[in-house]
């Protein structure tokens, strides 16, 4: 078990992997794990506009799996559930990386898919006009955000928004992003 | 009506409306887990508000350095409800205070901006 612990570490490192987080997520981790990263980028003299950036999309693919994941422990009260997802944040040839990964229902993977793929094929200045529009309409129902998160991360980011989804057993997929800053 | 305040926190500002005044100051950032449930009651305050303000001068000032997409959705819902009172002749004026540096937070003042007609919308830099 040691063994696999210290290999497992180093070959995070080896790979340019800054943070790993697999399991329960919630706002306060968020915010937490928000700041030392903020920290960190800042200590390297990163510059700020990029901390904006990566900050931000960290911010909206925790909240995605916050909202969205369909592996969850719900509670009473409404803003106080947990739900379960992965996270990396890497840097790879002087860019910064961000992927997420979480469960979500079968019959959700139509409606994502067709989002991302018109997000990817977007310029900036289409994906610009598209989130304004976006951010006029009224919230539908089932969504706890505002159905911003992804163009906004298309804006942040230097390159297209990567995803994958993976059909698994008993009606889930799995969902991967990728962000590159 | 009653001063509308809340005490900043790490992901919500400083939130302060003073109806005797006309002054609503929005300061710090804004990234909590449901926007619009947190917002809510501030938006109720304010549609008490723009009930009665009938033609005075109204003076908003926002100085946010980060919001997230969702909080963004609720500044365009604050920013088009203002909108609307500056339409029916209150005297709106919008300052949108941004730290120099902050590339992002000057566009999304801009893209604000170019989304409403009746307020007076100031972009206004603060220096480091």
């Amino acid at each position: 078990m040691q063994n696999e612990i210290r290999s497992f570490y180093h070959q995070l490192q080896n790979q340019g992997i800054i943070f790993s987080f697999s399991g329960p997520i919630s706002q306060s981790l968020l915010e937490g794990i928000g700041q030392t990263l903020k920290q960190k980028m800042s200590l390297e003299e990163t510059s700020t506009n990029v901390i904006r950036k990566v900050f931000s999309i960290f911010v909206e693919l925790m909240q995605n799996i916050i909202n969205y994941s369909a592996q969850r422990v719900t509670s009473q009260e409404a803003d106080h559930e947990i739900s379960y997802g992965v996270l990396i944040v890497g840097k790879e040839e002087d860019q910064f990386y961000i992927i997420s990964g979480n469960y979500i229902q079968e019959d959700q993977e139509a409606a994502l898919q067709e989002k991302l793929a018109k997000i990817k094929s977007m310029d900036k200045e289409e994906l610009k006009q598209y989130y304004k529009q976006q951010r006029r309409l009224q919230a539908d129902e089932a969504s706890k955000g505002a159905g911003l998160g992804f163009i906004e991360m298309a804006r942040k980011a230097t390159q297209p928004i990567e995803y994958d989804i993976a059909r698994m057993e008993n009606g889930y997929s799995f969902f991967v992003v990728k962000a590159v800053i | 009506m009653d001063i509308f305040t809340r005490e900043q926190t790490k992901s919500t500002p400083w939130i302060h409306f003073d109806p005797r005044e006309n002054r609503l100051q929005i300061q710090g950032e804004s990234y909590p887990e449901n926007s619009a449930s947190f917002y809510a009651p501030m938006m109720e305050w304010l549609e008490e508000y723009l009930n009665n303000v009938g033609d005075s001068g109204v003076r908003v000032d926002v100085e946010l350095v980060y919001f997230n997409s969702s909080s963004s959705k609720v500044f365009m819902n604050l920013f088009d409800r203002l909108d609307e009172a500056a339409k029916n002749g209150a005297y709106v004026q919008i300052n949108w205070m941004y730290h120099e540096d902050n590339e992002t937070a000057l566009e999304c003042g801009e893209e604000f901006l170019e989304d409403l007609e009746n307020v007076e919308f100031n972009l206004l830099p603060i220096e480091e």
